[in-house]
């Protein structure tokens, strides 16, 4: 009897447990799914995210998860869900260069203001006139050079002028300002440099190069590309294969096969390029911006980095946005716009700015020039000097493609002649 | 009509093997199915839609140099490394199938490099060779040596050495196991008959050894043509796709090229490519199976 009572109890007790828990809720919280990759932009977005979701999340019934992805695979992995129109996640991490591609599986976005942002990154998020993403973090380039050893040029002219003649058959005098350089002052220095043609120098090559086939590397090039006034295309046909494309190829051929930079730079990318510079081994390098907290605090480059924009008449920095973008398979298209309106306003990119972040909104960089120096540099090379391709939807295909036909020539195995026509066919065979 | 009990032990077989038949159906063949179903369908990520194809990625496939020059270097990488290994652990299962001190901690140690992933050792070999922080080339200067491990003209032989210092523990590990399962008295005979240690080696160990070191040869061969990581972390394939594995072609056709269609006909062609080995290899372990009988 006693039994009975307690099973009684308990089935009682189980049934109301279970009726509680699937009850619907009207106070739950609709829960948004975001796709970011590891890493600072990671880090900085939890507490956007954090932020969120302890207050205005709670006025919004919106719940935000963040899902970091691998940083070397969160693209590829994006890529299959996409093609699989699922609905897993509501709200992809993406960027200008690969919004073209991302495109057919995002909403458009409506009510982003382009006036809180810098126009060169709003705008490379937009296809066919439609705002696909919202930009995070702004990346461009930097000429960065030891501020200690481009000042010592002024006092061995006479030797600068042997070396150049040496290296590169040209006469040249020491330029003082690398804001003003074009690629043989680079490349005269970068030999300058170098302990193979000047036994003095402090450091043992003069460039650090990333030669790496790798797409990223070729973003890199790009800015010698434009700064000697070429283009990947002109009047939409490829045009790599013209005086201007081979000049640019022949410059990163140059510093390899003269030695202007290790022979490991074959294989170099990011981390690479720039423990070169502060372990003193390179005096110069084209680079990311990202690298200059580590640049400005580390090894023979602490406080004797300098800033540039990339050399060349017409001087230009390629710039992209990493961003977020919403699934067009989302089942939360009105919670994920919530969030998302949240995420496009001042206090929540400042926020992302406090953790680490780099936001495309001026307002707020200007703000922490203090805590960034280079924070004032990216507002003023973005608009100055900020460009980007827009070679359509494959465009990040044709980087991977360029850096494949290319970096055999980067790194000295063939010439700009073996492969400025290989490009351009690369090129053509993705605008199909 | 009464079945008879060797139909009953039939039927019974298939009904006892259906669960693993269903279980390798569904995660052998069935993404199979789907594999080749993909690569005669037009399936490009920047493209909404798909649409069949025909046979249209594989035609293209056959006239893609990149894909050949990656098979090319794949066979080759594969070939040197499994040769190297397996020398290397023969070499290294003799030296071991002895008593001598440190015995168990040395063949403790052995075995450490294949219990790390192989991106986990690419990115350590990354930071110990790098020029500019890496121990390794630090310790060279200091005596004196330099030597650019990833300078183009020596990029082959170090992704060579990597691979060896990964995998000679596998085949070692194999080589001694089947060292273990030889009996004493084969030896014991060859003694009376006077043999010395290199007759031994080659008239009775290796011949008697040779099933089971063509299976370690096989799989190791079959191993390192599915190469991936560990290349894709140092080269990323490159310069140009000098050092660029099948591996590496299939998922930079899909991932980054977004060609789900071309990525999958390559894979399905280098499933046929690969399968003449099968045979082979089957007749091999079957040798090893009965030799140890």
């Amino acid at each position: 009897m006693r039994l009975k009572k307690t099973s009684i109890a308990l089935a009682t007790a189980l049934s109301l447990v279970v009726g509680l828990a699937v009850l619907p809720n009207a106070n739950a919280a609709t829960t948004v799914k975001m796709v970011l990759w590891p890493g600072p932009e990671g880090d900085a977005m939890q507490k956007v995210v954090d932020s969120y979701n302890s207050s205005q999340g709670k006025k919004d019934g919106v719940t935000v998860k963040m899902i970091l992805l691998s940083r070397d695979n969160t693209f590829a992995k994006e890529a299959a869900l996409m093609k699989a129109k699922s609905s897993e996640y509501d709200i992809y991490f993406t960027a200008s260069y690969l919004v073209g591609q991302h495109a057919p599986y995002l909403s458009d976005l409506k009510g982003v203001k382009d006036s809180l942002y810098l126009k060169a990154s709003v705008n490379s998020l937009k296809v066919a006139g439609k705002q696909k993403a919202l930009p995070l973090d702004t990346s461009l380039h930097f000429m960065y050079y030891r501020k200690d050893l481009i000042a010592s040029l002024s006092a061995n002219a006479a030797k600068y002028t042997s070396i150049a003649k040496t290296v590169l058959g040209k006469d040249l005098t020491p330029n003082t300002n690398p804001a003003t350089w074009t690629w043989d002052d680079a490349l005269a220095t970068a030999a300058f440099f170098t302990q193979k043609y000047n036994p003095e120098s402090p450091t043992k090559y003069g460039y650090a190069l990333p030669a790496k086939n790798l797409l990223y590397n070729t973003m890199i090039w790009n800015d010698v590309l434009w700064g000697l006034g070429g283009n990947w295309l002109k009047n939409g046909k490829p045009n790599l294969n013209t005086p201007s494309g081979k000049a640019a190829i022949d410059v990163y051929n140059t510093i390899y096969t003269k030695g202007l930079t290790s022979p490991e730079s074959s294989q170099w990318e990011y981390a690479e390029t720039n423990s070169a510079l502060t372990s003193g081994n390179a005096a110069l390098a084209l680079q990311w911006n990202a690298a200059y907290s580590e640049l400005s605090t580390t090894g023979a480059t602490k406080d004797q980095i300098g800033i540039a924009p990339p050399p060349g008449k017409g001087q230009r920095t390629h710039v992209h946005a990493l961003a977020v973008g919403l699934n067009k398979f989302s089942k939360n298209q009105a919670a994920s716009a919530k969030w998302m309106a949240y995420l496009a306003t001042t206090p929540a990119m400042k926020t992302y700015a406090g953790a680490g972040g780099v936001p495309s909104m001026p307002s707020i960089l200007k703000g922490m020039v203090a805590t960034n120096a280079s924070f004032a540099n990216i507002i003023e090379y973005a608009g100055k000097f900020g460009y980007s391709e827009s070679a359509g939807p494959r465009e990040f295909d044709m980087y991977a493609a360029l850096a494949e036909v290319l970096s055999p020539a980067w790194s000295g195995q063939k010439t700009s002649a073996d492969v400025a026509a290989a490009a351009d066919a690369a090129i053509k065979k993705l605008q199909k | 009509m009464s079945t008879t009990y060797s139909q009953e032990r039939k039927i019974a077989g298939w009904l006892l093997s259906a669960p693993l038949l269903i279980l390798l159906a569904g995660l052998l063949i069935w993404p199979m199915y789907l594999g080749f179903k993909t690569s005669i369908t037009h399936d490009i990520l920047s493209e909404f839609e798909t649409y069949p194809a025909g046979f249209e990625n594989y035609k293209n496939l056959l006239v893609e140099p990149n894909f050949w020059s990656s098979i090319r270097f794949t066979l080759i990488f594969a070939l040197v490394a499994s040769v190297i290994e397996l020398t290397l652990g023969l070499g290294l299962a003799l030296l071991f199938d002895r008593i001598f001190p440190g015995k168990r901690f040395l063949f403790s140690l052995m075995l450490i490099p294949i219990m790390i992933a192989p991106s986990l050792m690419a990115v350590m070999f990354r930071l110990i060779l790098n020029e500019n922080i890496g121990i390794i080339p630090g310790l060279l200067s200091k005596v004196g040596l330099s030597y650019s491990i990833f300078d183009q003209n020596n990029i082959f032989t170090s992704l060579i050495i990597l691979d060896v210092i990964e995998f000679t523990a596998f085949t070692f590990l194999l080589s001694y196991s089947a060292l273990q399962n030889m009996s004493s008295e084969i030896y014991e005979a060859a003694a009376i008959d006077g043999a010395n240690k290199r007759q031994t080696l080659l008239r009775i160990t290796l011949p008697i050894l040779k099933p089971a070191l063509a299976i370690v040869f096989l799989l190791r061969i079959l191993d390192s043509i599915r190469t991936f990581d560990s290349i894709y972390i140092l080269t990323g394939g490159g310069p140009g796709t000098s050092t660029q594995t099948v591996g590496i072609y299939i998922y930079k056709t899909a991932f980054i090229y977004g060609d789900f269609g071309l990525a999958a006909a390559a894979a399905i062609v280098l499933v046929l490519l690969l399968t003449p080995f099968m045979p082979f290899i089957i007749k091999q372990f079957n040798l090893g199976t009965e030799s140890s009988r």
